[in-house]
Order: structure tokens, then C-alpha cells, then sequence
């Protein structure tokens, strides 16, 4: 115990200390209890409200909202929104949490939480719920693949029992399967004829149980669909929220519980963002939340601007939105929305991976795991790839069956703004891998100043 | 027609490796012939002649599923490999052809082709790291992302190691070389990063070794190798 007040109070001053020199985001503090005191997850008070989003897609715009909403109700509430999702950024949210005596001063904790060591970090925390946005395929150095994933965050849920709700994806064959033994609910979606295209890598191809092949009702995104096994009873768990009907255009769906429907507005035109206000109502009603509230408060949100943002010059949106590359399946969903998004559009990507110190030299395999025959499309105009890896981004797009003329790869990024159209586009986006988010503001913002010099010459 | 047999894509594709086979098929699509053969099927190496068959990283639980539908083809195989048929196995697929694969207490038998074993280190980080070899007078590289390494004497190595490491910490050899027989740990697709090498399967077999977009592979790989070798350690 005395070693837990030691950890507390020096982290305590750190953050102090940080906070002062406005570093208040900077996780060290957190790092530092985690090294004095290993269990200090487990130690420290926790406020009355812990929830823990996780999955591989979709968590950080899942726990904004629920945070958003948390504090649009008054509730004091500590949320690692600054990406720290590991030890130290748990150990950070929940010392601002507690006083000097470790007395719990706030109302709730919401833990965006990375998957790869959620047995260790919520087995300590213990979290009233969990909420699993999705498994997909993610970065092979950190994640190998997604059975991999499902086993350690399987693992989570029978360390836990009982002591923790599980808010599942019923239209996920992976993530569906995950806490047989715990308390758990799910949210799933009807056929909104989203006409997904086909990816080349498959996070499930068989059914985990008999091995037969998985088949669809109808798909989503990716693997999400409303799946069965032709050879045992894998298939869609039912769902407590249901959205019967989606309509992206519109921007709002109607979800049925217990056969009562409600409308809920959408963040966003995008599949794969109503799944993340659709996990979010699924998680809001379980705590007690109204559906009135819940429909009233979404009507004031907006995708994170950590993904996405706009600026719009003479008629262009210039767009900056995150595709996480080496997390292929966040890249490819983000491919297909670039094909399906109608307008007519330049695609920037700014898609190399700089935060692996160890491995200078990227690997090939994400870009041949990423689905670029998506961007092989009438709307999209120009692809235009800076960076050390164009050549081989270059190959990736012939082979993807992109006409050369619409391809321009430069190694110096700084060239990328020069060769940005002007005519025949409505939109240009910038995506980018989201540890770069600065770096792509400021592609973006040297292409529009382009386009500024350029009317001022 | 050269028949080139992909097996169990639906399992062994999980850091894009069918475009290796896609990648050969696309560099001469009118003489070669892909067979995709699924896991449920009896493999086409078993019943016809096949000039290639390739097979590529899985998860660890399909690792074990593919050692039990490949053991009773385990004499064939080796029937195959005498008889100078192209195998290209990459990932950790390798391990399939060992004695045996150690994962804590539970001890996998293998097919015991190769004489090496494998050991798991699931509770461990996952080891990553990049090489740069010699396998004649071809420079190779790849990368590695596994939970596992193999160990043994490797006197047949498909790479001799220049950066990096072999098959486990404490050696440079990398892979197994038995006449047609080409594995490595390298994952993903190993022939787009590896051209020379794809020139070198295609000219066995026969055909004409022009790739596809060969300048564009050409050049990237010169980039690529020029790069590993200012980077890495």
C-alpha cells in the first residue's frame, strides 16, 4: 500500500508538474505510477462509472460521443482522448480521478482502450462495462491477426465474469463470439443494401467452430453481416438494438428495442460511423440513458476532429481524414468510401507509418493485405502518394489496375500540392495514418495556400 | 501450361500473401494456370501434376489444422520435392515442415519433413524485424512478424543472412533449400519484394521471366534495398 502512495503522489506531482508546463495530456505521469506500483490499476479508487470501449475500429469516435454525452449531463468525467489507450494512459485517467487519499473525486471514467493488453489493464480495473466496437485486421507487428486479438480480449471478459456488461457487435462474427461467460448485449444492423465491395484479405473466411465457409444474408462492411454457418449454428446473435433501418443520405436510422422504435441522427454518410452511434446508443441505454436524450444530443455531433475535418477554398472542400494505413482494414473501409462518396475528388495519401523507430524500412505486406483496387474509380481523379515508400506505392496502384495518368508519385512530400487539380474536382482529401494527423493539416493547408498563391498571381 | 496450385487461400492469406501467386500469374497470365485448392478439398498436388505449389502464413490455430490435412500427403510431398517441383513457403508455414512445434506444455507434431522444431512465444511481444540475405547470387530481403522462431542446424538455408537474423535469434540462416524447395520466414508477398526471385521461379519452370510492370518493380526494389541497407541494424 505504501508503495501504491508513493506512485500516486509522485505521479500526482508529475501531472502537476506537467500541467504547469502545459503538458496536461502527457501520459508520463501515468507511466511513472504504472513503474513504481505494477498494480496500481488495480489499487487506485475508481470513480462509480467506469466504461471501457475497445476494439480495433471505431473506439476513439464511440468513447468521444459517450464522453460528450456524459458531460453534456454535468457528469465530471476523466477521458483518455489524447490516443494514450495503454498502462499509462489508463493510470493517468484514473489518478485525475482520485485525490491525494485516493478518494474518488469524479463521476466517470471513459477508457479508450487498445485491445492487445486489455486482459492485464481491465483485469486490474475492472470496468462496469466493456464495449467491443469490432475485431478486424490491424498492424501485423503489434496485433498478428485478429484470432490472435480475439483470444486476449476473450481472456478479458473470463478474467472479469460477472462484474463486467459486455456491449457487443452482433453483425461481427469475430467480436460476437467474445464473453459466452459474462453478462452481454448486442446492437446490430438490418440490410441497409449497403452493396460492400469484396476484400481481398479476409478477416474470417470460416466458421471457427466447423471450419465450413461463412456465409452471408447480407454483408455491411468487411466481414460485418448478418452471418451464418451452413454446417453448425454460428450465425448473428440477436440483437437488444437493432437498426431496422439506416438512411445515410438523411444522416439518421431508426433502431427498434424491446419493438419500440426510435430515430437517432447519424454523425456522418458513412456505414461504418453508424455502427459507431450505434454501439454508442447501445452502451448510453444500458446505463440508464433516455432515448429521447441520446437522439436530442446526437443531433449536436459531429465526426472527432482527430478523423476528419474541412476546410472549403472556391468552391473545394479540402479534406483532411484518417485511414490508419498499416491498420488495413480501417484503410480499406476508407478506399471504399473514397469509390462511394459521389463527389468528384483528388485523394491525397500520406500514409507511411513514422512512429515505428525499430523498423526504418516499412513492410510491403499492408499494402498488398489494403484493398487499392477500391480507389480504382470514375470519381476519383488523381491519386497522389508522397514519401519513401513511392515506388512501391506506385507498383501497388498498377497492379491494382489504376490508369498511370491518374497515378503522380513523388519521394518529397512537399512536391505533393503542385500536382492537386483545381479543374473538374469538388473535393480533395488528405489521408492520412492518424499518428500524422498535424502533418496531414499541413498537406492540406499547403494546398489550399497553392490554390491561393495561384488566384493571387 | 504451368499449373501452379494455391493452397487454402481462405487460411493462408492473412498478410496478402496469394499475391505471390497472383503477382507470377499476372507476369505470364497465358502459361500459367492457377489451382486454388481450399481447405476442405483434397489438394490437386495429390492427384495430378502441379509445376508449383505455394503456400503462405496463417494464424496459429490453422497452422494446426493445415498440419493434420497435410500429413497423410506427407510421402507425396516428398515424392514432389525429389522430383524438383517448385514449393514456395512463407511465414510461418515453414514450421508446418519440421519435426514439431512447442507451445508452452503442448507439443504439435509436424510433418517432420525438415529436421528443425518451432517453439511459440505467444505471451511475448511479437518479434518484427527485416533482413537482407544472399541466396546464390540473388541479394533478398524480407520482413518477419511472428510469434515463433525455429531451431536447428539448418545446413540447407535458403538465405544466408547479411542483416538481420535467420531462423532464430542466434543464427544468419534463414529458411530451407532442398533443391525446388524454397521456405522462409518472410511473410507477405515475398516475390513483389523479391523480383530477381520471381524471374528465377518463373525461368524454372520454364517461361519467359518478364514481370509485370518489371521496370516498376525493378526500380523499387533497387529503392527499397538501398534503403534497408542505410537502416537497418
Amino acid at each position: 500500500m505504501i508503495r501504491f502512495y508513493i506512485a500516486l503522489w509522485a505521479s500526482k506531482f508529475a501531472m502537476w508538474v506537467y500541467k504547469l508546463r502545459g503538458g496536461e495530456r502527457n501520459d508520463r505521469p501515468g507511466l511513472l505510477a504504472f513503474k513504481i506500483c505494477p498494480d496500481f490499476l488495480k489499487r487506485i479508487s475508481k470513480p462509480p462509472l467506469v466504461i471501457c470501449i475497445t476494439g480495433t475500429n471505431g473506439k476513439s469516435t464511440t468513447s468521444a460521443l459517450v464522453n460528450n454525452k456524459l458531460v453534456s449531463e454535468g457528469y465530471k468525467v476523466s477521458f483518455n482522448d489524447w490516443g494514450a489507450n495503454l498502462y499509462a494512459g489508463f493510470a493517468l485517467n484514473l489518478m485525475r480521478c482520485v485525490t491525494i487519499f485516493n478518494r474518488s473525486r469524479y463521476d466517470a471514467s471513459v477508457l479508450e482502450a487498445d485491445e492487445r493488453t486489455l486482459d492485464v489493464s481491465m483485469g486490474m480495473i475492472e470496468p462496469n462495462y466493456i464495449l467491443v466496437t469490432n475485431i478486424c485486421k490491424d498492424s501485423l507487428r503489434r496485433n498478428g491477426h485478429p484470432e490472435f486479438i480475439f483470444d486476449i480480449v476473450d481472456r478479458t471478459f473470463d478474467i472479469l465474469g460477472d462484474k463486467t456488461m459486455a456491449i457487443l457487435n452482433a453483425n461481427d462474427p469475430i467480436s460476437s463470439q467474445l464473453a459466452h461467460n459474462s453478462r452481454r448485449v448486442f446492437y446490430g444492423m438490418s440490410d441497409i443494401k449497403a452493396d460492400p465491395f469484396e476484400n481481398k484479405v479476409k478477416d474470417i473466411a470460416v466458421c471457427p467452430y466447423c471450419g465450413d465457409y461463412i456465409r452471408y444474408n447480407y454483408r455491411l462492411y468487411r466481414h460485418m453481416g448478418d452471418f451464418y454457418c451452413p454446417t453448425c449454428d454460428f450465425k448473428t446473435p440477436e440483437s437488444k438494438y437493432y437498426a431496422k433501418k439506416v438512411d445515410l443520405e438523411n444522416r439518421q436510422m431508426i433502431v427498434t428495442e424491446n419493438g419500440q422504435d426510435t430515430v437517432y441522427p447519424l454523425i456522418s454518410d458513412a456505414v461504418y460511423n453508424s455502427y459507431n452511434v450505434l454501439s454508442c446508443i447501445a452502451l448510453l441505454r444500458e446505463i440508464g440513458r433516455e432515448k429521447e436524450d441520446i437522439a436530442e444530443f446526437l443531433k449536436s455531433q459531429q465526426v472527432t476532429k482527430i478523423r476528419e475535418t474541412c476546410v472549403e477554398y472556391k468552391g473545394i472542400k479540402y479534406y483532411t481524414y484518417g485511414a490508419k494505413s498499416q491498420n488495413i482494414s480501417a484503410a480499406s473501409t476508407v478506399f471504399e468510401y473514397m469509390a462511394k462518396e459521389p463527389s468528384d475528388k483528388d485523394v491525397v495519401l500520406l500514409l507511411d507509418e513514422l512512429q515505428d523507430k525499430n523498423h526504418p524500412t516499412e513492410t510491403l505486406t499492408w499494402l498488398y493485405e489494403t484493398d487499392y483496387e477500391f480507389l480504382n474509380s470514375p470519381n476519383i481523379k488523381k491519386i497522389i502518394v508522397g514519401g519513401h515508400m513511392f515506388l512501391n506505392q506506385k507498383l501497388r496502384l498498377l497492379l491494382a489496375g489504376i490508369p498511370e495518368e491518374k497515378i503522380v508519385c513523388v519521394e518529397n512530400e512537399a512536391d505533393i500540392p503542385q500536382h492537386v487539380d483545381r479543374e473538374g474536382i469538388e473535393k480533395v482529401y488528405v489521408l492520412f495514418e492518424i499518428d500524422c494527423l498535424t502533418k496531414a493539416r499541413n498537406m492540406r493547408d499547403a494546398i489550399v495556400r497553392k490554390a491561393k498563391e495561384e488566384d493571387t498571381k | 501450361m504451368k499449373k501452379i496450385e494455391l493452397l487454402f487461400p481462405e487460411l493462408c492469406n492473412i498478410y496478402g500473401e496469394s499475391y505471390n501467386v497472383e503477382y507470377l500469374k499476372r507476369s505470364n497470365p497465358d502459361n500459367i494456370e492457377v489451382i486454388e485448392t481450399n481447405h476442405r478439398d483434397i489438394p490437386a498436388f495429390v492427384k495430378e501434376g502441379v509445376d508449383m505449389v505455394y503456400l503462405g502464413c496463417t494464424t496459429e490455430r490453422k497452422q494446426e489444422i493445415i498440419i493434420e490435412i497435410l500429413k497423410p500427403y506427407k510421402e507425396r510431398i516428398k515424392e514432389l520435392i525429389d522430383k524438383n517441383v517448385i514449393f514456395l513457403i512463407t511465414g510461418n508455414s515453414v514450421e508446418i515442415f519440421g519435426n514439431y512445434i512447442k507451445d508452452e506444455d503442448r507439443v504439435i507434431e509436424a510433418l517432420g519433413i525438415f529436421d528443425f522444431y518451432s517453439e511459440r512465444y505467444m505471451k511475448k511481444d511479437r518479434h518484427n524485424s527485416q533482413f537482407i540475405g544472399k541466396h546464390e547470387d540473388l541479394t533478398l530481403m524480407g520482413h518477419r512478424s511472428q510469434f515463433s522462431f525455429a531451431y536447428g542446424e539448418f545446413q540447407n538455408c535458403f538465405i544466408n543472412i547479411e542483416k538481420g537474423i535467420g531462423m532464430n535469434k542466434e543464427t544468419k540462416k534463414e529458411g530451407i533449400h532442398v533443391k525446388n524447395f524454397f521456405a522462409t520466414y518472410s511473410l507477405g508477398p515475398f516475390l513483389i519484394l523479391n523480383p530477381y526471385f520471381a524471374k528465377q521461379l518463373l525461368s524454372t519452370m520454364g517461361l519467359d521471366d518478364k514481370l509485370c510492370f518489371e521496370k516498376e518493380i525493378l526500380e523499387a526494389y533497387e529503392y527499397r534495398l538501398k534503403e534497408l541497407r542505410r537502416t537497418i541494424k
